[in-house]
């Protein structure tokens, strides 16, 4: 593998009042790559998919300590200076959830969302990113007739696509889904694996599972977080065996 | 949404909040202020030794140990009334009534809440007149017409906080005695009340601090600016809400404006009192009730 | 059969407490009768109250209670909403947290405390700063009483912003959008019908308010047609009147105002029904 390092944490601690929920996470994340992030039930898993992206600091209890480096053009950034722009950051590292959260507007407002924020105004573009964002994310053909409707009268696996083509829009660099099709039938969650595969080539992926299959579908790399530590040294190469 | 728009936004709620803590602090910086000075036993009973008025041996004409009297006594008859009626009928929303007879009383009861409390002074009022002439010529607009009347006033309060505080118990608090053979009753007295019983108390505060604060119906119902210790329910009386009223347009000296200041100080403390009272007590049961169970 | 008995006995508590409401219309009218009788109520509603002409009309105490309750909403709705925002969403910390106490805490002061201070502190104010009149005007009452009606407001407010589900306060956080977005993209539209009930709910306390009309506005019996202006609200006139002779047409007008302060009360109580909110929503 000669792809180059994405992501890289060192030394990182994360308490939830007061509660150790992970010890000492130093690992390595490489570009390109979909890396599923498995381990025993447990908050631990979700909570290193935000240190990502800084989420954790809108909860009240939480405290973390430690290194967090994103390669973002050609050099590494430390995203915790209290320089770093939350907006700019969360814009290029998107998250999905396990529970699909559609805002209350139309689909074509939700995936416009993010634009909003940003404060792109012309309808033609943001047209044309809206219809390019909901294809990357599989959904175009099925809403493409009924975009200005709530998107709540979607299904959940619609749902969950609206939401990847949301985050997809701002065109980041990389994406965060925890348990991304679990609370979807088998159906709609394969649908978003085919999706998860595709969009590697222009992201770097980690996804949480605890379905042993859907990590042997659709993973490169495994990496194992079990007691709130990670399991074994360096990011190692996904197989049958070791994907427990 | 551009930078400065939503700078202004932030700049503008901030100023909100500065305006509003300052309007506060401004009103009860003033009182005490200018009534700090007033505090004492004189302010309370005169030239009355306090011994003395306390057992009742000695009227007090030049102090507000009456109004403060008149104001506990009207807590005491109207909350009376109110609370054995109000709980009640606050079980009965919660626990038995069903479809168009709920949907009526709740209407009327949203009413009730809603209703100006003169307009209740003045039905107060009418109440009085009307069973002085069909009834008793002894019945005047008196304690006992006041109570009644601030009774209808706190009335819907303490329906609505003992039906919230029902309803919103959880479901396996419901089942469980019923499941071990309770009967409804049963299980209305000896585990649902229980379990509501912050919920029920903080109404009967809420009702509490409305008497003890209420100007409107008294002024209408028998309260007058001098009467001492009332002797009988049937009698006028006096009260701090009114006593500051009466004061503020009728002063004639500077003693009786302090008086006034005063006055203001210790309505302000009884009310502080009741919101700590009901804190306290919120999260003392809250904590026996977890407990408990 | 004590469950039985007790029933019944529940039932005839509830049924006096709804009797009540029900009562005290009915005594306003019976009261108020002789001038429903002679087709007189819309008349007593549009006149002046000029007692040497033998005119006993209400309409110059609508116009006041009109005036002064709105102009107090009207005051006190951008203030409750920007206390209410700065709460929930603008900020979390020490600021907003004793913010939101001392608003609790002022929910419980007197109505006759605002309108003690206001009579002494903001009367002389605005004579000074208006340079003429007394003071005692609409003006004066009007900031009073929006001061009195804010706490409600601010803390139904904070319960509707509260209420947003939090699924979509996690969306635009993970979106990157700042608290301000926040706030004007999602909070506010999301809490619309709490907004509105809050501002009816305190549109119909205003217009119940007595005491502070009694005190600041003046009591004027004519219909203001300026800030300034000295005026007298339904509930002050019926508080004024009530020392008068009983049988006299001008203590008939009280039941006059009684009655369309009911009246409308009762309309407010429906809109704010229709408009679908639960007042209080306790999570389990």
């Amino acid at each position: 593998m000669d792809k180059s390092i994405k992501i890289r944490t060192k030394n990182v601690f994360f308490s939830y009042q007061n509660n150790r929920v992970l010890n000492d996470i130093s690992v390595e994340f490489r570009e390109h790559t979909l890396t599923a992030i498995v381990g025993p039930s447990g908050i631990g898993k979700s909570t290193f998919l935000m240190t990502l992206n800084r989420l954790w600091e809108s909860i009240p209890g939480a405290a973390m300590k430690g290194n967090v480096e994103i390669r973002f053009d050609g050099a590494f950034q430390d995203i915790y200076l209290p320089s770093y722009s939350l907006t700019s950051l969360r814009r290029s590292v998107g998250m999905v959830f396990q529970t699909p959260n559609p805002l209350p507007m139309s689909i074509y407002r939700n995936v416009a969302f993010p634009l909003k924020l940003a404060g792109f105004k012309k309808k033609d573009y943001i047209d044309h990113k809206v219809e390019e964002a909901l294809t990357r994310a599989y959904l175009w053909d099925e809403v493409k007739d009924r975009i200005r409707d709530d998107a709540f009268t979607l299904s959940g696996g619609q749902q969950q696509r609206l939401c990847i083509a949301r985050t997809l829009i701002m065109e980041p660099q990389i994406l965060l889904l925890d348990e991304p099709t679990s609370s979807l039938d088998t159906e709609s969650g394969r649908i978003i694996e085919e999706l998860l595969i595709s969009l590697k080539e222009r992201c770097t992926l980690l996804v949480v599972s605890h379905y042993r299959e859907q990590v042997k579908r659709i993973a490169d790399t495994v990496l194992e977080i079990s007691d709130g530590h990670f399991i074994p040294e360096g990011a190692i190469p996904a197989s049958p065996e070791s994907a427990e | 949404m551009s930078r400065s728009l939503e700078i202004t936004i932030t700049v503008c709620s901030w100023l909100c909040g500065i305006v509003l803590l300052g309007a506060v602090f401004t009103v009860i910086g003033y009182l005490l202020f200018k009534g700090f000075g007033t505090l004492g036993p004189q302010l309370l009973f005169g030239s009355v030794n306090p011994l003395e008025a306390l057992l009742f041996k000695k009227q007090v004409f030049d102090g507000l140990f009456p109004a403060v009297v008149g104001t506990l006594l009207l807590v005491i008859l109207s909350v009376g009334i109110a609370i054995p009626i109000g709980i009640t009928s606050g079980v009965y929303m919660a626990e038995y009534a069903n479809g168009g007879v709920k949907k009526i009383f709740s209407l009327l009861f949203d009413i009730l809440a809603s209703i100006p409390s003169i307009v209740v002074g003045l039905f107060g009022f009418s109440l009085a007149v009307f069973l002085h002439r069909h009834f008793s010529e002894k019945i005047y607009p008196s304690l006992l017409i006041s109570s009644l009347a601030l009774a209808f006033l706190v009335l819907p309060y303490i329906i609505r906080t003992t039906q919230i505080a029902l309803e919103t118990l959880p479901r396996e608090t419901r089942l469980t005695a019923l499941a071990l053979g309770a009967t409804k009753l049963q299980n209305i007295f000896y585990v649902l009340i229980p379990k509501s019983l912050s919920g029920i108390i903080s109404g009967v505060i809420l009702a509490i601090g409305r008497c003890a604060e209420d100007t409107a119906v008294i002024m209408l119902t028998g309260v007058v600016a001098s009467a001492g210790v009332p002797k009988s329910l049937l009698a006028n009386y006096e009260a701090l809400p009114f006593y500051i009223y009466y004061i503020s347009s009728q002063y004639m000296n500077a003693e009786e404006l302090s008086s006034g200041y005063g006055a203001a100080i210790v309505l302000l403390g009884i009310c502080a009192v009741l919101f700590l009272f009901a804190f306290m007590i919120q999260k003392g049961l809250a904590y026996r009730a977890l407990y408990r169970a | 059969m004590l469950g039985k008995i007790t029933e019944r006995l529940f039932f005839i508590c509830a049924t006096i407490s709804a009797t009540i409401t029900i009562l005290i219309f009915g005594f306003m009218v019976f009261l108020g009768f002789p001038l429903i009788k002679g087709g007189q109520f819309f008349h007593i509603l549009t006149q002046p109250w000029l007692p040497d002409h033998n005119l006993y009309g209400i309409y110059p105490m609508v116009i006041g209670t009109v005036f002064i309750a709105s102009l107090g909403v009207v005051l006190a709705f951008p203030l409750s909403i920007g206390c209410a925002s700065l709460i929930s969403v603008i900020d979390g910390g020490i600021f907003s947290r004793i913010l939101r106490r001392v608003v609790q805490m002022m929910t419980g002061i007197p109505t006759v405390i605002y309108g003690f201070v206001g009579l002494f502190l903001l009367v002389p104010f605005v004579r000074e700063l208006f340079q003429g009149g007394s003071g005692m005007c609409v003006l004066s009452a009007s900031v009073v009483l929006a001061i009195l009606v804010a706490p409600t407001m601010i803390l139904f407010f904070v319960d509707s912003f509260e209420s947003v589900p939090k699924s979509y306060m996690q969306a635009v956080d993970s979106l990157g959008g700042s608290k301000v977005q926040k706030l004007i993209y999602i909070v506010i539209p999301g809490s619309w019908s709490g907004i509105m009930t809050g501002l009816v709910l305190s549109l119909g306390r205003a217009f119940g308010d007595t005491l502070i009309a009694l005190m600041i506005a003046g009591n004027a019996v004519q219909s203001p047609s300026s800030l300034l202006d000295s005026a007298r609200t339904l509930t002050a006139h019926i508080a004024l009147v009530i020392a008068s002779d009983y049988e006299s047409p001008e203590f008939k007008s009280i039941f006059a105002c009684g009655i369309v302060l009911y009246v409308f009360t009762t309309l407010l109580v429906v809109l704010v029904r229709s408009f679908g909110y639960a007042s209080r929503r306790n999570s389990e």
